[in-house]
């Protein structure tokens, strides 16, 4: 991943499957990890990218990276078929976990940046890497709350993870944004934080402020100052790809392609639409 | 995995405990974990409750589109104190309420009767397919299901 430069690429869900694969630049793409089934038919679309060449990234959003206990061993190895089957050159997940005693929460749920819990991650992704024959990039998500009893410092928690245990960076240039506009920070400040050269890929995606919180809802427009964000990482470290999510509520193919020649324009890359 | 004695600030409980009472405030009406910003998790839990709402009519269309612009409240006083069993049962379990109750409006009955038809649910675990021929109705519309295909044959007027 580190040695070549992929671009611009997208999000791939099955609403827009159509618009995706008429993407004449496209080089790059991601897809939830859980949704594509180990054995069997891929959804329709999906290996007609992957017999272009796009390179198919699953990005698993289940797996619990972050929760005190083991991760599940049926579903680390979904993951690992999928990416097998799609020959993809690495997978991503999140620092964040999604149940509890059974429990599920129906959303990625922030960790206390304390050494307990970069203890439970690192053995989670230990697990995971074991079953795995591709790198994974771990993603820090966006939260509107944090634990009250943090011990370290967001990026000395992130960078602790992936010294501890040599994952690449999948980093969310909407979820540094939405993070410090809802504490009043800078979000900059956290780039200088973090170790750029091993940012695999980037997320952009849309948010909106309700109640007076910025959420990272992924069905609203990016917003100027994401793109500006994405402008600033590159300007100090341009990583390989940089990839639009988006989740629902889908525009019109015009505004999505705006989105993406927004996204080349800020990161340099050449336009895919 | 180790469990902490004490952490700073003088708590016991293990990180296990203590992501089982946060995943509970927001997904079953569970108290706000102690040191917890209780506004801030309280949005959490209402986005929550939006997110699931948007799952659940992808997966459900007619029944999210018979409540119109109520659909989001609507589903989240029914979710709030149900964590979600994904956005297919849940839907499934809200329609099969609604049906029971009388309550599921004529324009969402053809979407369950064809649900029920295809597959068994026991509300419990996971739908799997029937193998069986079934006929099943719900709010005045009735699905046939025969060797795996399903027909709506009768999209009935309620009086």
């Amino acid at each position: 991943m580190t040695s070549s430069e992929y671009g611009v690429g997208i999000g791939w869900r099955p609403e827009i499957a159509g618009f995706v694969a008429e993407l004449p630049g496209l080089r790059f793409a991601e897809v939830v990890a859980e949704s594509v089934p180990a054995r069997g038919d891929l959804p329709p679309g999906l290996d007609e990218l992957r017999d272009r060449g796009v390179a198919v990234v699953p990005h698993g959003v289940r797996l619990s990276l972050g929760g005190a206990d083991p991760v599940e061993p049926e579903r680390v190895q979904h993951l690992a078929a999928v990416a097998d089957r799609l020959g993809a050159p690495l997978v991503s997940e999140h620092i964040a976990f999604v149940r509890a005693a059974g429990v599920e929460a129906g959303h990625l749920l922030p960790l206390p940046r304390s050494r307990e819990a970069v203890d439970a991650v690192v053995a989670n992704v230990r697990r995971t890497q074991a079953a795995l024959d591709v790198p994974i990039a771990l993603e820090p998500i966006a939260a509107l709350f944090d634990w009250p009893d943090d011990e370290l410092d967001e990026g000395a928690f992130l960078t602790e993870i992936l010294d501890r245990t040599g994952a690449l960076l999948l980093l969310d240039v909407a979820n540094v944004y939405a993070n410090a506009r809802n504490r009043g920070t800078d979000p900059a400040e956290l780039l200088d934080h973090l170790p750029l050269g091993r940012v695999a890929y980037v997320h952009v995606a849309g948010g909106a402020e309700h109640g007076g919180l910025y959420h990272d809802t992924h069905t609203d427009a990016v917003p100027r100052p994401v793109l500006d964000l994405l402008a600033e990482l590159c300007a100090r470290h341009r990583p390989p790809a940089v990839l639009l999510e988006r989740d629902g509520d889908y525009p019109p193919a015009a505004e999505l392609r705006d989105e993406l020649d927004a996204i080349a324009k800020a990161s340099g890359y050449p336009a895919v639409t | 995995m180790k469990d902490h004695d004490a952490q700073p600030g003088g708590s016991v409980a293990s990180l296990r405990e203590r992501q089982a009472g946060l995943v509970e405030a927001l997904t079953s009406g569970g108290p706000v974990p102690q040191g917890f910003d209780a506004r801030l998790v309280d949005a959490a839990r209402v986005a929550l409750l939006r997110k699931r709402a948007g799952e659940v009519a992808r997966q459900w269309p007619s029944l999210a589109a018979a409540f119109g612009e109520r659909w989001v409240p609507e589903f989240a006083r029914w979710a709030a104190r149900r964590p979600t069993q994904g956005a297919l049962r849940d839907g499934w379990d809200l329609a099969r309420e609604l049906a029971a109750g009388g309550d599921l409006p004529a324009v969402a009955g053809a979407e369950l009767a064809i649900r029920e038809a295809g597959w068994r649910y026991d509300g419990g675990t996971a739908p799997r397919v029937r193998r069986a021929p079934a006929i099943r109705s719900a709010a005045g519309s009735v699905a046939i299901q025969i060797a795996g295909r399903v027909r709506v044959v009768r999209p009935v007027r309620r009086p």
